[in-house]
């Protein structure tokens, strides 16, 4: 029904041709505004004029640079005249226009004129337009009236003033902090707005400085706020107070609970949502703290008010993440909301109840969403079928009804991001509820029977050859996918030819059959249809050795066993020669992502999504630089390199750091130096390591740095042999040997005649742990790689980790001492948990894979026990791992 | 910040725009957004029963006032109430202004002046007054009753 962005003069309806604005044109309007540069100005027609060109410029219409500026400068002779609603336009077309700096000259004399007026509504008028036009030149200049204006006993001046400062303080911060004393005093206004933007003001400008902003709290909490507006900021900054209290370790009663508790019962109700999303959002609130907050949200969940039953829902639908206890008393108003007409409230209604329900709901729950789905748009559906695949994995018994539900969804309109929720969901259920296999895969099946999406096509068919040929009947998904090669495009053909190959190395029976059908394929009209075809149709003909056959089968399901980004990466260095690119020295450590990109990423992958890729980091610049060193060439594969180790303080004249290279009878330090005395050259930088207390290495070999000139960094390497395959251990001293040189700063080159004088330097000491053995590779999905290790070579003991300031505390140093890496996410511990499970993956020297389950609990008095069970594919890796443990 | 302020018809055309730290290039989004969600909820909505929505991290009020829809974009602190009480001394400036819920003639013949009340509320996106009596004075250049 409507038609955006028409503009209004291009209306031609017949109740609109009243308008006053009818057939405006923007030349028109502009020869118009010549009347302001009439001698007798009328005040009247050039009101009339100025508001044209505010609807001009409130449709989005924009002038030119010369229109702009001859407006502009037409508008400022209408200062002359004394009419007060000209004058109160002419400041707000001044605004709008923003003139250029090189402009804003002309009018600021007036303005400034203004802004001392007697006529206080002058003075606040002048204050915003000046501030909105001029620069910080200008600022320092009228710095002096504007203080004043703050404490002006006019509270629109006044206003006028503190908005203005708020403004600024994004342009000129260091101005506007020094009028803390005047906006101080504006707190204590009688002015209710006054004492609003005041506070606001105040709080900017001392935002990063806890102390004060504690002590503005503490005594606005006990004095009294006029406004509810500005009661709402303070208990936003009451919250802030009370976590920074929290992260700086004081303890005991939590300051300010009552302050927020006693909002509850303010008269305004914006103020009652505020504090109540406050107490909810306390950190490790207690049950306790949480049940006057849940108890008036719930009153708000019946209001006429759809803003606040939108505010209380919200709220609401947060607590139940962290907390979905506290909200279950709840449920009743939440299910009236499901009919809301509002359809944002319905949502959070719907995935509130998701969460907080309880395994008896489920089914009746899921016939009222039945009903809503239709009419909400895909970004709401995409919110509900995410709740509905974690309900799923909270109650497996209740997977039917789901699965069913979901289905259904799938059948309908949806765009992509919808479709590939609900496939993601499917996938998700399918994975980790093994009864709903079968029934999930033939929803599948149904779906790419009519999917454009190749996208999720390809994903559900490589799927489908996973999971498929390990069901009850297999042969009933062949139809579904040969299909494919039928009816669509080559993509998803050559994704249906990949499939079907696997079914016919999985199933004996089927083999004969898929072979026929493969040969079908290879008169294909695509290359790499018919490619994969052929190559299939070979793969299939082996012979049916033992060998061939677990080739085949690595090579039909075996994952690539590298990250991507490192394959990458060594593709990128590989130089063409006679030498083929060998993907074993690709290495297959994942690199730990930086925080931040953490944050960014968000959720943690589920369904088709494979785990996410590590970025790039030294790792392949390593892999460079030692095989351009031919000593090493001999070692063979690095199994792992790890992080750099600091061997000297930050600031000392030679920064060294070291990274271990862990082969598999060798390690390699090397050694990281760099100069930082402008007036010396070394030479001959050598490492002397001393072995005593690492028996099982010998050093073979060391290769010195021929020169370290100032902040050029270079390395120096040393070698040592270990028994191959072992997970030695050891302690090494470092000391650092060279010739120093003088160097003329000026030139940066030293004396040829100098030959320097001896030095050495002592290094801190630097440890090989049973955690460099240890890489961290991933698993998409834990308890499928843990099921499908042989539960009787598992390895279950338990560890008291003594007395912890936190659960992650323990945790962490539990990961550390092992170096694995941290599965589906369970490196996030709830605040106060009292227990925890931490799922771990690794591969071992030698190749090895590992998993661990690290079940940790926490009593009262702060002691901490630990579970773990350990599954690897040599046993006698799982027993090492429980020593490096032990030892640990 | 208050993102968007933005007045529109009854079928869709947008009357008064203002954008607060909205890059060009998303303002056409976010015109063709609401002026959509107006079309798709509005009709039928009493005068000034607010409705509400978020999209993505930022929150939106909408109401009708007669013949004109008005819609407000913000974020952060100026979350889903904060907005409805800007809404709220909106609609209150523009129903004193124009005497009653404006048709749109109406509204167009007291163009300047709702223009005025606007920019006594909300200044560059942040609240500036919110009482009725007073915004009537200050667009007159009067000084507020209590002075």
């Amino acid at each position: 029904m409507a038609q955006p962005l028409v503009k209004k003069d291009d209306d031609h309806d017949d109740e609109l041709e009243y308008s006053p604005f009818m057939g405006i044109e923007k030349g028109a309007v502009l020869q118009e505004a010549r009347v302001f540069n009439d001698a007798q100005v009328d005040p009247r027609r050039c009101s009339q004029v100025i508001t044209k060109l505010l609807y001009l410029l409130n449709q989005g219409e924009s002038f030119t640079k010369v229109e702009a500026t001859e407006v502009f400068f037409s508008v400022t002779k209408l200062f002359q005249s004394k009419d007060t609603g000209l004058r109160r336009m002419v400041y707000l077309i001044i605004k709008e226009l923003s003139p250029s700096s090189d402009e804003v000259i002309i009018v600021t004399s007036s303005l400034m004129k203004d802004m001392n007026s007697k006529i206080d509504m002058y003075r606040a008028n002048a204050i915003r337009v000046l501030c909105r036009i001029i620069d910080g030149t200008l600022l320092t200049q009228i710095e002096r009236y504007l203080k004043q204006a703050i404490v002006d006993k006019n509270p629109v001046v006044s206003s006028a003033a503190l908005v203005s400062g708020l403004h600024l303080l994004r342009t000129n911060p260091e101005i506007v902090k020094r009028w803390s004393n005047e906006v101080q005093e504006g707190i204590q206004s009688r002015s209710a707005l006054v004492q609003f933007h005041a506070l606001a003001l105040l709080h900017q400008i001392r935002q990063n400085d806890r102390l004060a902003v504690s002590k503005l709290v503490g005594g606005l909490t006990r004095g009294s706020v006029r406004s509810p507006l500005a009661q709402c900021l303070l208990i936003r900054y009451t919250s802030q107070v009370i976590r920074d209290m929290a992260n700086h370790g004081q303890s005991g009663e939590r300051p300010f609970y009552e302050f927020l508790e006693s909002c509850l019962r303010h008269k305004a109700e914006m103020v009652i949502l505020e504090a109540a999303r406050a107490i909810t959002e306390l950190d490790g609130v207690t049950s306790r703290e949480l049940t006057p907050a849940i108890t008036v949200l719930q009153l708000f969940l019946s209001s006429p008010r759809p803003v606040l039953r939108f505010a209380a829902v919200r709220t609401l639908n947060k607590v139940a993440m962290t907390h979905p206890m506290a909200v279950t008393n709840c449920n009743i108003d939440m299910e009236s909301l499901i009919s809301d007409q509002n359809r944002s409230i319905a949502t959070l209604a719907i995935t509130t109840l998701l969460k907080t329900g309880n395994e008896s709901s489920v089914e009746r729950l899921m016939k009222q969403i039945t009903n809503f789905m239709s009419d909400i748009a895909d970004e709401f559906k995409i919110v509900v079928v995410e709740a509905i695949r974690s309900l799923c994995v909270k109650f497996p018994l209740k997977y039917r009804s789901l699965m069913t539900f979901l289905s259904n969804i799938l059948r309908e309109e949806g765009g992509f991001e919808y479709k590939r929720a609900i496939v993601d969901s499917i996938v998700t259920i399918i994975r980790d509820i093994p009864d709903a296999k079968e029934s999930g895969l033939l929803h599948l099946c149904e779906f790419i029977e009519d999917c454009e999406f190749t996208y999720l096509s390809t994903q559900i068919l490589h799927f489908l050859g996973i999971e498929g040929p390990n069901t009850s009947d297999p042969s009933k998904y062949i139809r579904y996918i040969y299909n494919r090669v039928h009816l669509e495009n080559a993509t998803v053909r050559a994704a249906a030819v990949s499939t079907l190959a696997k079914f016919g190395f999985m199933v004996e029976s089927l083999k004969p059959r898929i072979t026929i059908l493969l040969k079908r394929c290879i008169y294909d009209s695509d290359d790499e249809v018919r490619d994969r075809a052929t190559l299939f149709l070979s793969v299939l003909g082996g012979d049916g050795t033992v060998d061939t056959d677990q080739e085949t089968k690595d090579f039909l399901f075996g994952s690539l066993e590298v990250p991507l980004v490192n394959l990458e990466t060594s593709l990128k260095n590989y130089e063409p020669s006679e030498e083929a690119f060998d993907v074993n020295s690709v290495s297959r450590e994942v690199k730990s992502q930086p925080l931040a990109e953490k944050k960014a990423q968000g959720k943690k992958p589920t369904g088709l999504g494979a785990p996410p890729a590590a970025p790039a980091s030294g790792f392949d610049g390593y892999e460079k630089l030692l095989s351009s060193i031919p000593e090493f060439a001999a070692f063979g594969k690095v199994f792992k390199s790890s992080p750099p180790v600091e061997l000297t303080e930050p600031e000392t004249e030679y920064a060294v750091n070291v990274v271990k290279h862990i082969y598999d009878s060798h390690v390699v330090l090397q050694y990281n130096c760099t100069n930082t005395v402008p007036e010396q050259l070394l030479e001959r930088v050598n490492v002397i390591v001393d072995a005593s207390e690492a028996e099982e290495f010998n050093e073979v070999t060391s290769k010195a740095l021929n020169s370290l000139p100032y902040d050029k960094p270079g390395q120096a390497f040393v070698v040592f042999k270990k028994p191959a395959g072992v997970p030695a251990v050891g302690k090494f001293s470092n000391t650092l040997t060279f010739v120093v040189k003088e160097v003329d700063p000026s030139t940066g080159e030293a004396d040829a005649d100098d030959d320097g004088v001896e030095d050495e330097y002592q290094l801190e000491d630097l440890e090989v742990v049973a955690g460099d053995y240890m890489v961290k590779v991933g698993v998409s999905n834990f308890r499928n790689a843990w099921e499908s290790m042989d539960e009787e070579d598992e390895r279950v003991d338990e560890y008291g980790l003594g007395q912890r300031d936190s659960l992650g505390e323990a945790v962490n140093a539990v990961t550390d001492l092992l170096g694995m890496q941290i599965c589906e996410g369970t490196e996030t511990i709830p605040t106060n948990a009292r227990s925890h499970t931490c799922l771990l993956s690794g591969v071992y020297i030698g190749n090895v894979k590992v998993l661990v389950r690290a079940q940790f609990g926490m009593d009262s008095s702060k002691d901490i026990a630990m579970k773990l069970t350990v599954r690897a594919e040599d046993v006698s890796v799982a027993d090492a791992i429980h020593e490096i443990v032990a030892c640990g | 910040m208050i993102l968007a302020v933005l007045f529109a018809n009854s079928v869709g055309n947008v009357l008064i725009e203002r954008f607060n730290g909205v890059p060009a290039e998303e303002r056409l989004h976010w015109r063709t957004f609401l002026v959509k969600l107006g079309a798709d909820n509005l009709k039928g909505v009493k005068n000034e029963e607010l409705l509400v929505a978020c999209h993505k991290s930022v929150y939106i009020v909408y109401t009708m006032l007669g013949d004109v829809s008005i819609f407000l974009v913000g974020k952060d602190e100026y979350d889903e109430l904060a907005l409805a009480e800007t809404i709220y001394i909106i609609t209150a400036a523009v129903k004193d202004v124009c005497g009653k819920p404006p048709t749109e003639r109406v509204f167009l013949d007291k163009y300047g002046r709702i223009c005025l009340c606007l920019d006594e509320i909300v200044w560059n996106g942040l609240l500036e007054n919110t009482d009725k009596d007073r915004i009537k004075r200050l667009i007159r250049l009067k000084p507020p009753s209590e002075v």
